[in-house]
């Protein structure tokens, strides 16, 4: 996501700012509307969490985090941008900062400036964890297939007695013939294999 | 203090234009503005009874004056709103001792928008309301490759943000983008115009402000550059740096405003008549800036009379959605951020140095100050030609 691009979207977030409606409250809706962020106000703060939301202000004390829906407390991939609105720098608060781990934080009494730099800040580091997530899982993937393959490639080489690049060659003509990937073939095999030595280590069993 | 009882003490108001140093020839005409205004109020007996008087301050365009002396107004004289600034620079120190003090401050200047404080009321144009319309005109009557050129702070960087995204939008290019000191001397203007002559855009947008307006548009001259060609388009060069470098150096060139003083509504013509008998000459170097001043000071007063003191919130609320038949026509001041919906009008500067309004928006524009992309085919912003029986104005009067 290009950072040009945080700029350009502002104006298509939907933001939701979960906050009492004091003073403080309205401010921020107020600039949110100037900023122009399509806003919507709830509280108490929901259970449940909806999807179709973008940007969450969360009000962060250490009795509201206690409150705070549970979909919220996970900074999984679904989470959306979440900025937390604090009144204390108190260790309870602190903690409940870290715990939730928000993208941005906006200490109280809060003025009208800043709130956009927030925003734009908070904006960048979810673009960018959320492309870390995707990568981190993408490489997960990855070890995996690659474990797997060697595995497989033990196999081969135990069963015929032949070379890595041998059994790599054999797996990779099965996966062309079979219209299937080396990895679906590499744990066919290693699956083929767990079975056999079952069988074998169960007939030659003393 | 008996005394002060008996007879009713006058409302003080501070004023904080410089009228000395590289952007006092701006800063001037926006000071003649409110001194006006307040002249006006006074003559028709003051607000409530009680006259106002303006504690003036020169800061003399140099940084931390602003905020020395807004501390001292808002401190020492015990004055709680003020009439002030001009580049943003001066604004932001004026801006944390209102915050502070809780007082209000009344800028009457256009800006780069990107900004809102419950202490300010804006009355000049954010991007939204004069870029556009300037780039319209432009790339319909002379094409869309444009040459940016700046003085180097905040505002000609965001305008130039601002008409970049607005170029490509057109499919023109911008052929060149330069930003030059407050105080560029004569042999950086020159060595920036024979740039521009040798990229050859169809006009320069210019947000060179102060002094450094006329030397460039003199620089200009002598390369013998054609302005029937390639314009300097601008939306900070007024008519009184169109006064300050002569008609033979201006004429051609174009602004973007919500004001100019050739406008002939009876409200314009009748705000450059009082501006001429209070001040002398032709009341020609009256600008856009001069004319917010002017406009501001009369919306405080009417604010003050339906208030009946200059406590900030309740001023505030009086302020918040007031209008005003200004000698640009009927503004608003919007109560969502505190700026102020405005016309614009596009002039070309004639042989006697006047601007010619060639074309004007229909309605006042709503402030948008934190639009991060203007979009160039916004209908609202359409522009219309100037003519005079199309427009509404309202007749100023008390």
């Amino acid at each position: 996501m290009q950072k040009g691009h945080i700029l350009k979207s502002l104006r298509s977030l939907r933001a939701m700012v979960i906050h009492p409606p004091d003073n403080q409250g309205q401010e921020l809706l107020a600039q949110l509307v100037r900023i122009g962020c399509k806003t919507e106000t709830l509280w108490p703060a929901p259970k449940q969490f909806f999807d179709d939301v973008d940007l969450v202000f969360l009000e962060v004390s250490e009795t509201v985090l206690r409150m705070a829906p549970s979909s919220l407390a996970d900074s999984g991939m679904d989470r959306p941008t979440l900025v937390a609105l604090t009144g204390y720098e108190n260790p309870s608060v602190l903690q409940g900062l870290l715990d939730l781990q928000p993208d941005s934080v906006i200490t109280k009494p809060l003025r009208p400036y800043g709130v956009l730099t927030s925003v734009v800040m908070a904006r960048r580091i979810w673009l960018e964890r959320k492309r870390l997530q995707a990568r981190v899982a993408k490489l997960n993937v990855k070890i995996q297939n690659q474990q797997t393959l060697n595995r497989a490639k033990v196999v081969l080489m135990k069963l015929y007695n032949i070379s890595e690049e041998e059994a790599y060659r054999r797996i990779r003509q099965q996966a062309m013939s079979k219209r299937a990937t080396t990895v679906d073939i590499a744990r066919s095999i290693i699956h083929a294999a767990d079975i056999l030595g079952d069988a074998r280590s169960k007939n030659g069993g003393q | 203090m008996a005394n002060v009882k008996t007879r009713k003490a006058p409302w003080k108001v501070g004023v904080l234009f410089s009228q000395s140093g590289l952007t006092a020839i701006v800063e001037r005409v926006q000071l003649n503005g409110v001194m006006l205004a307040i002249e006006e109020l006074n003559e028709r007996g003051g607000i409530l009874g009680r006259e106002i008087v303006p504690v003036l301050y020169d800061p003399a365009s140099k940084a931390g004056r602003y905020e020395f002396l807004s501390e001292r107004l808002l401190g020492s004289d015990g004055v709680n709103v003020i009439f002030g600034c001009y580049m943003s620079s001066s604004r932001k120190e004026v801006l944390p001792v209102v915050e502070r003090r809780n007082g209000l401050l009344f800028y009457p200047t256009l800006y780069e928008g990107f900004e809102y404080s419950a202490n300010v009321i804006y009355g000049g144009a954010v991007p939204n309301q004069n870029s556009v319309p300037l780039a319209s005109f432009i790339f319909g009557n002379y094409g869309n490759r444009l040459y940016l050129v700046g003085s180097d702070y905040i505002y000609p960087r965001e305008s130039n943000r601002v008409m970049r995204h607005i170029v490509r939008q057109a499919q023109g290019e911008v052929v060149g983008e330069e930003y030059l000191p407050l105080d560029a001397s004569k042999k950086m203007m020159e060595k920036i115009v024979s740039d521009i002559k040798s990229r050859r855009p169809d006009a320069i947008f210019s947000t060179v402000v102060g002094d450094g307006t006329v030397k460039l548009y003199q620089a200009y001259k002598d390369a013998g550059l054609d302005p029937r060609s390639m314009p300097i388009a601008s939306l900070t060069t007024s008519e009184a740096e169109v006064m300050s470098m002569g008609p033979e150096v201006a004429e051609g060139h174009i602004t973007a405003a919500p004001y100019f003083n050739t406008l002939e509504t009876p409200a314009s013509t009748a705000f450059v008549g009082r501006y001429q008998r209070k001040f002398g000459g032709e009341g020609r170097e009256v600008t856009g800036c001069c004319e917010a001043a002017y406009f501001q000071t009369h919306m405080f007063a009417q604010a003050l009379k339906r208030a009946g003191t200059q406590d900030t919130e309740t001023l505030r609320k009086a302020l918040l959605g007031a209008e005003f038949d200004a000698p640009q026509g009927t503004v608003r001041i919007d109560p969502d951020n505190s700026h102020t919906y405005l016309h614009t009008r596009i002039a070309k500067v004639d042989r006697e140095g006047r601007f010619v309004i060639e074309r004007e928006v229909a309605n006042a524009i709503k402030p948008d100050p934190y639009l991060v992309y203007p979009a160039l085919n916004d209908w609202r912003l359409g522009l219309r030609r100037a003519t005079l029986e199309d427009s509404q104005h309202t007749a100023f009067n008390e």
